[in-house]
């Protein structure tokens, strides 16, 4: 697991509800309120999308909002920029491939590869 | 349309210092920031910061951001977080998006603050997932509380790239190496000395040849450089990493300005291209001022700093000061500023191959190269004293700006001087009581209390400790050097930790005595400790005569 448990300079990270969301149709947890991205690389997940032409990985780079390169399809829309949009309940995630889902809402979970 | 005296574009330490002075002088004034959070940069710093008291010196960044916050709210500055400004005219106009509304709104006058966005290095395979910026790292670590990966290997030994180190180290990742193309530690030596006696390898003129993986980085190779940055066959490393962070320098966000008709310069010393400003900020287009890294790249107590004095500047050019008074307050804080441009960082010695110290010391070069001090070269500073009984070692050989150890210490101890480039040194005559104030507020962890005689042939070494978990007294372990090589055994003699050492520990280690001046880091015993021994009998320098008695095993 990739969450600090405790930190020995900030202690115990301050976080909202568990809840839980889809992510490429599988259920997964983050909490409430933080960016889908680190719920995401909490969880293990690297690639938020596939470029369009080349098809190529991309994943968090700046985690503040600036290189787009961890934009996913969030609730259906896509080009949303995960490491700035919270996490909420009940959220479909998706891989996004070149502008759309790479596995349509309810298909099969993808198996990571192109 | 919307009017406000001033509008500040960014509610980093520069822009929200500013927006504070200019409040305070009566001024109302708006704060726009595109993030979901205050802050900018300031809130991702958790180490204690250089300067002095005046600078808010010892207090750790995000401490500072928690202040700066208050203080804006109590001076009645109104921030508008999600706010993204898209433009800047002539006209003293901002171009506003707030969620999905576009907005305009009229200022009397303008400052922007926006700060400065980080470089990038193309490498094959730099696009993979788990490549990663410096600041992205700390964004997971120390806002979201996830770490950034589990091997990772830096690239930049600036000042961003050796704290990032040391952060990830705290978070619990695993640091493989740190690496620059430049053949000299960019960054504070003292930075530097903190990640190496952790046992991170310091590879300089070396950059990354290629990130390896097909969906996320799963290794890295590493080459040797030569004058002309070209990769010296047959010297390539490989990693195991999953992580890959990028700290090659940070560059000024500075396109408003450009959009908003000031004269701009491309001024490398100061990171790019910035615009044409005076020493209060003011751009070549009245009424729009500038200050922090969008005008030149430094730290974030010079854009606080930088801020105040722009806020100030705003205010006056709105008529709402003095001259004079202006002129007095703007002067107190531009001496406070120079100050901290001072020393061998300062941005007049950027790029220079200085070798001595202002006092004549030599600068160490092993420090500059693999980011540690020789055991030998340590003795030729002024902070480094042989005393009976306990007293303070003061590593800390470069000239930067910063003097906490002397106003920590309540004997007298530790002078600086009015410099406060000075290099740190020991009065042999002062009586230490071993309190351990000066190791707690060291910016640079770079003091070490060691009483070199403490009895049954053992020396013991106190040392500050930010990490998880933290031994307590009776742990065994092993004492590692200023290289974090494995040195000999180490017993925990005790540990401390204060509401005024602010989250620094002390901990008290007793080694033989032969390694008092040596043992620098201390690594809890996990394992078995027979394959420990064995590596303890490699000595890294001349050899130790003492061997540790083996009575844990
Ligand atoms: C990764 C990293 C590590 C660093 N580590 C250290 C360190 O350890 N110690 C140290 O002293 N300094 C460090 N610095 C430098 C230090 O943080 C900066 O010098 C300091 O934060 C500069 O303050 P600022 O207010 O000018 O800019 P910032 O802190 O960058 O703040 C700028 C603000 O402007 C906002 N903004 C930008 N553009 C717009 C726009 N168009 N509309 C609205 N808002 C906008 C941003 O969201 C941001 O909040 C680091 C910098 C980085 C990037
Ligand atoms: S341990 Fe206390 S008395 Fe000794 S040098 Fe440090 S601050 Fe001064
Ligand atoms: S020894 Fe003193 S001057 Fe040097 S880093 Fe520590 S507090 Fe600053
Ligand atoms: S990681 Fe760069 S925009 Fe999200």
């Amino acid at each position: 697991m990739s969450r600090i448990a405790e930190h020995p300079i900030l202690g115990a990270p301050e976080k909202g509800r568990l809840v839980t969301f889809t992510y490429d149709g599988r259920p997964m947890q983050g909490y409430e309120g933080e960016p889908i991205a680190m719920a995401l690389k909490a969880a293990g997940v690297m690639v938020h999308r596939y470029t369009a032409k080349r098809h190529e990985p991309r994943g968090i780079f700046c985690a503040i909002g600036r290189c787009t390169d961890c934009v996913m399809v969030v609730d259906g829309k896509p080009n949303v920029r995960t490491c700035m949009t919270p996490l909420r309940e009940g959220m479909t995630v998706q891989t996004q491939d070149g502008v759309t889902a790479k596995v349509p809402e309810g298909g099969a979970p993808t198996d990571g590869k192109a | 349309m919307e009017r406000h005296d001033l509008i500040v574009v960014g509610a980093g330490p520069s822009g929200l210092s500013a927006a504070i002075e200019a409040a305070k002088c009566g001024l109302d004034v708006v704060v726009f920031d595109e993030c979901a959070r205050p802050g900018g940069q300031l809130f991702k710093q958790i180490h204690k910061f250089f300067g002095s008291k005046e600078h808010k010196a010892k207090i750790r960044g995000f401490r500072i951001g928690e202040e700066l916050l208050k203080e804006a709210s109590d001076a009645g500055v109104q921030v508008v977080l999600n706010a993204t400004v898209l433009g800047l005219y002539q006209e003293k106009e901002v171009l506003v998006r707030i969620g999905d509304e576009i907005r305009h709104v009229k200022g009397d006058a303008i400052l922007v603050a926006t700060g400065a966005s980080e470089n990038t290095l193309a490498f094959p395979g730099w696009t993979l997932p788990g490549v990663i910026g410096a600041g992205a790292a700390q964004t997971m670590m120390n806002l979201h509380g996830v770490k950034p990966g589990e091997r990772v290997l830096m690239l930049g030994s600036g000042n961003v790239g050796l704290v990032v180190s040391f952060q990830l180290l705290q978070a619990g990742c695993e640091v493989v190496a740190l690496v620059d193309a430049a053949p000299r530690i960019g960054g504070y030596g003292v930075h530097a000395a903190k990640v190496a006696r952790c046992g991170v390898p310091f590879y300089l003129s070396h950059t990354i040849v290629r990130a390896e993986g097909t969906d996320h980085v799963t290794g890295v190779v590493i080459g040797e450089v030569d004058k002309s940055w070209q990769i010296i066959p047959g010297t390539e490393k490989h990693f195991d990493v999953d992580t890959i962070c990028v700290a090659v320098g940070l560059s000024p966000m500075s396109q408003l300005l450009t959009m908003a008709g000031c004269d701009m310069a491309d001024d490398p010393k100061k990171g790019g291209y910035v615009p044409v400003c005076d020493e209060t900020g003011a751009t070549s287009v009245p009424g729009i001022f500038v200050s922090g890294d969008v005008s030149g790249i430094e730290e974030a107590s010079s854009a606080m700093i930088e801020g105040r004095i722009a806020g100030i500047a705003a205010a006056k050019y709105l008529g709402y000061v003095e001259q004079a008074a202006e002129e007095n307050e703007v002067h107190a804080l531009e001496t406070s500023l120079d100050a901290l441009r001072q020393g061998m960082f300062a941005p007049k010695n950027r790029g220079k191959d200085l070798r001595e110290t202002e006092e004549g010391c030599p600068i160490s070069q092993n420090l500059l190269r693999k980011g540690y001090l020789s055991d030998e070269e340590v003795f030729a500073y002024p902070g480094v004293r042989k005393i009976a009984g306990v007293h303070p070692v003061i590593e800390c050989t470069q000239n930067i700006p910063c003097n906490p150890c002397q106003d920590a210490c309540p004997k007298g101890c530790i002078t600086i001087g009015e410099n406060i480039t000075s290099l740190p040194v020991v009065n042999p005559d002062a009586q230490c009581i071993g309190c351990g104030m000066c190791v707690a507020s060291c910016s640079g962890q770079a003091i070490f209390l060691v009483d070199e005689d403490a009895g049954a042939d053992t020396a013991t070494v106190t040392l500050p400790y930010e990490f998880l978990p933290l031994p307590k007294a009776g742990d065994k372990g092993q004492a590692l050097s200023r290289s974090g090589a494995p040195l000999c055994e180490a017993e925990v003699a005790g540990v401390r930790s204060a509401p005024a050492f602010d989250h620094t520990n002390l901990l008290t280690i007793r080694v033989p005595k032969a390694y008092a001046m040596r043992a620098r880091f201390f690594q809890p015993m996990e394992g078995g400790c027979a394959e420990w021994a064995n590596q303890w009998t490699v000595p890294e320098t001349s050899a130790p005569s003492f061997r540790g008695p083996m009575t844990i095993c």
